[in-house]
C-alpha cells in the first residue's frame, strides 16, 4: 500500500510540476501616483494594467514563444514629484530588473525618470502630457493616451464657433504640465479666433476666489480648466459658480468629468463643456467601465480605458516579437502594431510630424457636455477636426 | 478698480476667518502642552470625512453632524493624548516625533478605508449674494457665520469658564498653575481634545467648500503654521490677526499681481517676522 502510494503521489507530482516549469513570471512595474493631487489618475492607470493582467492571467498567463508568464505587477507611488519618481525607477529598474513600466503620470516625473528608463532599455507608457516626453532620442516611450497636443485644435475651433467665444480666461497649474498646456491651448484658441488669457497658482491651492474675482472683473466668456488635476478642476468649478460666473466652463483636456462633478456637484457642473475619450455606444469601453466599477466599486476615469488597450498593445507586442527579454524588439513591434482593435475603438500610433517619433496613440474622440451629472456628446472628432 | 479693492477685501476676510478656524486648534495645542501637532491637518480630515458620511450615509443634519464630528473628536484627542503623548509631555521634539508618525499613520489609514477618489460633499447652499457690485458666495458666508459663531463660543468658554481659565493657566506657566490646584491630568487630555476637535469641526465645515479625500489635511496644516508663526505659538489673538492677514494678502496679491506672488509675498513676511520678532506679532518672549 506504502509503495502504491508513493507512486501516485511521485506521479502527481510529475504531472503538478511540469507546466509550473514553463510558466514563469513577468514583472511589469506601474509608477503611478497613488497619492496627491493626481491619485485618481494613478489609480485609474494601475487598475487597467491590473486588469489587463488579471485577464492573461486567467487564461494560463501571457504565451510568449513556448512560454506561458504570469504577469505580476508592482505599484509605486511617485506622488506626483519628480524625486520620488526617480527613486521608484530605481528600485523598479535595478532591484526588480523590470523591462516594462506603466507610467508616470505626471510630465516632470517622466523627464526625470526617462534617462534612468531609456539608457537602460525599459519601456515607459506614460500619461504625462508634455512634449518633451516623445522623441527620437527617447525610442522606449510611448503614449498611449491622446493629449492636449492632439486634441485641442479641433475641439476649441469646434467650442469657439459654435458657442460664439471671444475671450477666454485660463487657470493653470504652475509646473512642467500646466506650462505646456498653457503654450498649446493659448495657440489653439488664438487660432480658433479667441484670446485666451492664463493664470498660473501652485499645484497644492484650494481657493481660487481671488483668481476668478479677476476674471470676472476682466469679463471674459469662458474659463479653461485643462491640465488640472480632477479635484482641483472640481474646485474651481465650484468656486466659478460661487462668486457668480454665469460663462461657460470648459475641460479641453484629460478624461475628469466624473470627479469634477463629485467635487464641485452636479448643480454647479451642469453644462460643463468637457473631452471625452469614450463613446458608451461603443460595446468594448461600456463593458469596461461597466467591468471596472465592478471590480473596484468606484467610478472610472476615461484615462483607464487607454492604459488597458496600451498594456495589451504591449502583450501583443510581446508575443509578435516573441520575447520579453529583449526590450528592443518589443519596442519595434509595439511601434509596428497598426489598427489595433481596443475596447475605445481602432487604435493606431501617430506624431512623427509632431514629435518626430509615431509613439503617440491615435483614437476617436468627443466633445461632451455635462447634463443631470452625466455626460452627452455633442460633437465627434478625430485629429483633424470635430463635427 | 473700486470692484477689485473691495471685492478682494471681502475675499481677504472670509479667507482669513476660514484660516483662523483651520489654525485655532493648532496654537491652542502648542499653547498647552508645548506640542507641534504635525497631525493637526489629518485631524481636519478626519473631521471631513466623519460629517461627509454623517450626512450622505446617515442623512443626518448637517449641524447634527457638526456636532457629533466635534465631541466625538473631543474624545479621540484624549484617547490620543493619553496613549501618545502622555510620556513625551516637556519633551517637544520626540512629541513632534511622534505627531508626525500619528500624521502618517492617520493619513494611510484613510486611504485604505476611503480610497484617494474625492468625495462629492453637497454643497449647503451655492449662488452668491450681491450687495450693489459686491459678491459673496452663499456658502462661504454661511461658512464664515458659522466660524465666527464657533470661535465666539470657544472665546466665551477660554475667558469665562472655570475650565476656560485653568487652559489658560495652563498655557502660561504650568507648575504655577499645577500649584494653584488646576488637575493637570484632566487638563491635558482635555486641551488636546478641544485642538483635535477645533481641526475636526473645521475640516467638517470646510467639505463642502473644497472637498473631502484623505489629501486634505495638508492646507490647513500649511496655513496653521504660517498663522501661528506670524502670530506666535500659542498666541490666540495673535493668531486671529495672523489670520486675518494671512488672507488679505493673498487675495489682495492673488487678484492684482498673481497666485505665484502671492505665495513669495506670505513666505517673505514670515521670514521677516521670525528676524525681527521671532516670538510672533503677538507672542510672548518665552513662549
Amino acid at each position: 500500500m506504502k509503495k502504491y502510494m508513493t507512486a501516485i503521489l511521485l506521479i502527481v507530482a510529475i504531472f503538478t510540476t511540469v507546466p509550473l516549469a514553463a510558466q514563469e513570471t513577468l514583472k511589469i512595474g506601474a509608477l503611478v501616483t497613488i497619492s496627491g493631487a493626481g491619485a485618481s489618475w494613478g489609480q485609474n492607470m494601475l487598475r487597467a494594467a491590473e486588469m489587463a493582467a488579471e485577464d492573461v492571467n486567467s487564461k494560463g498567463g501571457l504565451k510568449v514563444g513556448d512560454t506561458a508568464y504570469k504577469v505580476e505587477i508592482i505599484p509605486y507611488d511617485d506622488g506626483y514629484k519628480s524625486n520620488e519618481a526617480v527613486t521608484a525607477a530605481n528600485r523598479l529598474v535595478f532591484e526588480d530588473k523590470v523591462k516594462y513600466i506603466v507610467g508616470t503620470v505626471g510630465s516632470a516625473p517622466i523627464l526625470a525618470i526617462q534617462p534612468i528608463t531609456e539608457k537602460n532599455g525599459v519601456i515607459t507608457l506614460t500619461l504625462g502630457f508634455t512634449s518633451k516626453a516623445l522623441m527620437p532620442e527617447k525610442p522606449f516611450t510611448f503614449r498611449p493616451n491622446l493629449t492636449t497636443g492632439e486634441i485641442s485644435q479641433p475641439q476649441i475651433d469646434w467650442i469657439v464657433k459654435s458657442q460664439g467665444l471671444k475671450t477666454v480666461g485660463a487657470l493653470f497649474p504652475n509646473d512642467e504640465t500646466g506650462q505646456q498646456i498653457a503654450k498649446d491651448v493659448a495657440k489653439a484658441y488664438k487660432k480658433a479666433g479667441a484670446v485666451m488669457t492664463t493664470e498660473f497658482f501652485g499645484r497644492d491651492r484650494v481657493d481660487f476666489i481671488p483668481l476668478l474675482t479677476k476674471l470676472l472683473a476682466a469679463g471674459v466668456d469662458a474659463i479653461e480648466l485643462d491640465g488640472n488635476s480632477p479635484v482641483t478642476a472640481g474646485q474651481i468649478v465650484q468656486q466659478a459658480r460661487d462668486v457668480g460666473f454665469e460663462g461657460i466652463i470648459i475641460r479641453t483636456g484629460g478624461p475628469a468629468t466624473q470627479d469634477i462633478i463629485n467635487v464641485a456637484g452636479k448643480a454647479a457642473a451642469e453644462g460643463l463643456f468637457v473631452h471625452s475619450g469614450i463613446d458608451l455606444a461603443i460595446p468594448g469601453v461600456a463593458a469596461y467601465q461597466a467591468r471596472y466599477e465592478k471590480t473596484y466599486n468606484a467610478k472610472m476615469n476615461g484615462f483607464s480605458p487607454y492604459f488597458f488597450d496600451g498594456v495589451n498593445m504591449l502583450f501583443k507586442a510581446m508575443q509578435i516579437a516573441g520575447t520579453v527579454e529583449d526590450s528592443a524588439a518589443v519596442r519595434d513591434a509595439l511601434a509596428e502594431i497598426k489598427d489595433y482593435p481596443g475596447v475605445l475603438g481602432t487604435l493606431n500610433w501617430t506624431g512623427k510630424e509632431k514629435y518626430g517619433i509615431a509613439h503617440q496613440i491615435d483614437a476617436p474622440f468627443y466633445v461632451a457636455r455635462v447634463k443631470d451629472g452625466e455626460e452627452v456628446i455633442v460633437a465627434r472628432c478625430n485629429v483633424n477636426v470635430c463635427k | 478698480m473700486g470692484f477689485l479693492i473691495s471685492q478682494s477685501l471681502v475675499n481677504g476676510i472670509i479667507l482669513g476667518t476660514l484660516y483662523l478656524l483651520m489654525s485655532i486648534g493648532f496654537t491652542l495645542v502648542f499653547g498647552i502642552m508645548r506640542v507641534v501637532n504635525f497631525a493637526h491637518g489629518e485631524f481636519y480630515m478626519l473631521g471631513a470625512f466623519a460629517a461627509f458620511f454623517m450626512v450622505t450615509l446617515f442623512q443626518l443634519p448637517y449641524v447634527v453632524a457638526l456636532g457629533l464630528s466635534f465631541g466625538g473628536a473631543i474624545f479621540l484627542g484624549a484617547v490620543i493624548e493619553r496613549i501618545v503623548f502622555r510620556p513625551f509631555r516637556g519633551d517637544e521634539l520626540s512629541g513632534m516625533i511622534a505627531s508626525i508618525g500619528l500624521a502618517m499613520i492617520l493619513q494611510n489609514l484613510a486611504l485604505i478605508a476611503f480610497s484617494p477618489d474625492p468625495m462629492a460633499m453637497p454643497s449647503l447652499a451655492s449662488g452668491a449674494f450681491r450687495f450693489g457690485f459686491l459678491i459673496v458666495p452663499k456658502s462661504r458666508l454661511l461658512a464664515l457665520g458659522a466660524s465666527a459663531g464657533i470661535l465666539s463660543l470657544f472665546y466665551l468658554f477660554l475667558m469665562y469658564t472655570r475650565t476656560g481659565r485653568a487652559l489658560r493657566a495652563l498655557v502660561q506657566d504650568q507648575e504655577i498653575a499645577a500649584a494653584y490646584g488646576v488637575r493637570i491630568e484632566l487638563m491635558y487630555p482635555l486641551g488636546f481634545g478641544l485642538g483635535v476637535g477645533l481641526a475636526a469641526i473645521a475640516g467638517a465645515m470646510m467639505a463642502p467648500l473644497f472637498g473631502v479625500s484623505p489629501f486634505i489635511g495638508e492646507t490647513p496644516l500649511l496655513k496653521a503654521f504660517i498663522v501661528v508663526i506670524l502670530g506666535g505659538l500659542g498666541s490666540i489673538p495673535g493668531a486671529v490677526l495672523a489670520s486675518l492677514l494671512l488672507g488679505l494678502i493673498e487675495s489682495f496679491t492673488s487678484t492684482f499681481v498673481s497666485a505665484s506672488a502671492a505665495d513669495i509675498v506670505v513666505f517673505a513676511l514670515v521670514v521677516v517676522v521670525l528676524l525681527i520678532r521671532p516670538s510672533g506679532l503677538l507672542g510672548q518672549e518665552d513662549a
